[in-house]
């Protein structure tokens, strides 16, 4: 018995011992990011054609719009730090670093990175979409992606591309509320990851680039950053205006063929414009 | 001490009479099946240099390709839509999923494919190996998933003997299935057809079937040349469109604007079986599809510059019509359907 108390006590003492330890001086901690998807500074509201609580937005062509889905995946986080080390998360795998942002869901919304090392941090760098040498739909090497992106009310595959969709908009346009349907994807071929050997189609990926208005500190805190991405540049973005059912885009694109334009609209041209419609509404530490 | 180096020595002995009793070593033996290529055939593709077709590997791809297991309800295998009869391609408009469901477009026979240089007809795979997920995942076709599929097999005592033959062990993987299944279509190959035999054996064509030639030369040759009877190029040759917002053409890959609605040219081999015609079964029959050609096709931007040449149409009188069908008759590989 007596010995028995001893080592409680030492367990006891073990315990406290390390708790305090964790407390004072954590080596990682969290990033908790936050996606606040809106149509320039309100919040996206889901409707159907005949919804009265849907966010409408007009685009620069005055053509209004709303959506009634909206989903977009997010892959290859990477976090840089002040003095320009860059912490990748889980970047080639997607079952622990890729996530389904939707708008009808809310906890999609919150995505935590886990495990980041104590630091400041004045950069965030993410993938729309997933990069060529992971877009295989390989069920067996991420199979919690592939269910979650397959699922009946996800539907975030591009079968024939042997892909995944990137994004994926339905939504009304005009005051008639014609349909509007606009999913992204890549459709190369070749090596996958090797653009040497891409020798055909169209790669939908953007990397997006974001710098933190005021550095994010993990430390005994998880910082949280609120990413806005604003749907207003769908139709009015920096690299394309475009007029649904005009000459230069037809509402409904479900293959590589103008999607392009909506692509670069939303994640950026990959040249001259990193962010598309992505950029950072706060830091709290 | 004496002691226990015997009975070490026992041991081992024992043991090694064990391992040899259980399992007899495995003697992996799949050779190579050497492709015929028929006479001015084009290249192989590529991709067989690192999937050559074995013994087994083909074996297994052909009871895969018949196992309605790959779809999520038992119901349709690959050759449901791909049945030998039809130049493994079928009879329906449009292709026929798992629940009576249908697909954008006509089912393309599999024939001749390890000298294809694009899939589908839009082209959008360059490689068999990557196209076999493709059906098994697609809701209006199999609607299942890769490891659906690997469980519902992976204890079929005859798949375990297969795959082990085939692979050198016994288990299932998503890669050998798609290296099997391609390397079985890499096989399927139709070159015996009576216009072979004429070009080969001094068979001779009829009257109709050699004027049928001449004019073919003629009005068609420009898009279906090579042994393959197409040249591989993609075209927009004025059909009537499919109104399905999934549907571009060779655009729906490329994204370029000047591909929409161009198709790969079909072979011509044993068309006789594969009607109906067109990337959305617009046609019929042969005659349906020279009627339309002679009539007038749809124009568009990038309708084929050789149609373009000649007012939207080739024009074929009703004796070039019967003729040319004649011909196209001749393509015909009876061994190949099994007829």
């Amino acid at each position: 018995m007596n010995t028995l108390k001893k080592y409680s006590f030492l367990i006891l003492a073990l315990s406290v011992f390390v708790s305090c330890k964790k407390d004072k001086d954590p080596v990682a901690n969290n990033i908790n990011l936050h996606f606040n998807n809106t149509f320039k500074d309100k919040t996206i509201v889901l409707g159907d054609a005949a919804s009265s609580t849907a966010t409408v937005n007009a685009s620069a062509n005055g053509q209004v719009h709303h959506f009634s889905e909206l989903k977009y995946v997010i892959s290859n986080i990477r976090v840089i730090k002040a003095d320009g080390t860059a912490i990748p998360y889980n970047i080639n795998n997607l079952d622990e670093g890729a996530t389904v942002i939707n708008q009808a869901k809310a906890q999609s919304l919150d995505y935590v990175l886990g495990n980041i090392p104590v630091g400041e941090y004045k950069q965030i760098k993410f993938g729309l979409g997933v990069k060529a040498d992971l877009n295989t739909l390989n069920e067996a090497k991420f199979p919690k992606f592939y269910a979650a992106a397959g699922a009946n009310d996800t539907k975030m595959m591009w079968e024939w591309g042997a892909g995944y969709r990137f994004t994926k908009i339905e939504g009304f346009y005009d005051t008639d509320n014609k349909t509007l349907s606009i999913h992204t994807g890549s459709t190369v071929e070749g090596t996958n990851g090797d653009e040497a050997t891409y020798t055909q189609g169209v790669d939908a990926y953007r990397d997006i680039t974001l710098s933190l208005p005021k550095l994010a500190v993990v430390g005994k805190n998880a910082p949280k950053i609120t990413i806005k991405a604003d749907f207003d540049k769908l139709l009015s973005g920096k690299t394309n205006t475009i007029a649904l059912g005009g000459d230069n885009a037809v509402p409904s694109v479900h293959t590589a063929v103008n999607m392009v334009k909506y692509v670069d609209n939303l994640g950026g041209n990959g040249t001259s414009d990193l962010s598309g419609m992505f950029s950072i509404a706060s830091v709290k530490n | 001490m004496k002691k226990i180096v015997f009975l070490t020595a026992l041991f081992c002995t024992l043991y090694a009479c064990k391992r040899d009793d259980i399992a007899a070593p495995f003697k992996f033996d799949n050779p190579e099946i050497s492709l015929k290529i028929p006479e001015g055939f084009p290249t192989l593709n590529n991709a067989i240099e690192n999937n050559k077709p074995t013994k087994y590997g083909v074996q297994l791809g052909e009871k895969l390709f018949h196992d309605t297991r790959l779809s999520a309800n038992n119901t349709v295998s690959c050759a449901s839509c791909h049945k030998q009869g039809n130049a493994f391609a079928d009879n329906n408009i449009q292709a026929l999923g798992i629940e009576g469901r249908v697909g954008l477009r006509n089912v393309p026979p599999i024939q001749n494919m390890a000298f294809m240089k694009f899939y589908n007809w839009d082209g959008a795979k360059l490689a068999l190996e990557n196209q076999v997920l493709v059906p098994i995942i697609t809701h209006e076709e199999m609607n299942s998933s890769i490891l659906e599929v690997v469980d519902k097999i992976k204890n079929d005592s005859e798949y375990k003997v297969l795959f082990k033959k085939a692979f050198g062990d016994d288990a299932v993987k998503q890669e050998r299935i798609y290296r099997s299944i391609a390397q079985y279509e890499y096989t399927l190959i139709s070159a015996n057809s009576k216009y072979d035999r004429v070009k080969l054996k001094g068979e001779q064509f009829t009257e109709s079937e050699a004027r049928g030639y001449q004019a073919f030369k003629v009005k068609c040759e420009s898009c279906h040349s090579t042994e393959l009877f197409t040249d591989q190029s993609f075209r927009n040759v004025g059909f009537p469109l499919n109104p399905s917002t999934e549907e571009a053409g060779r655009a729906r890959v490329s994204g370029a604007e000047a591909d929409f609605m161009r198709f790969r040219v079909p072979s011509l081999r044993n068309a006789e079986y594969t009607a109906p015609y067109g990337s959305f079964g617009q046609f019929a029959t042969l005659m349906d599809v020279l009627d339309y050609f002679d009539k007038s096709v749809l124009d568009a931007d990038n309708l084929d510059p050789i149609l373009k040449q000649n007012g939207n149409r080739i024009p074929l009188s009703a004796q070039e019509k019967q003729d040319i069908i004649s011909f196209i008759k001749t393509l015909s590989d009876k061994d190949f359907v099994g007829r």
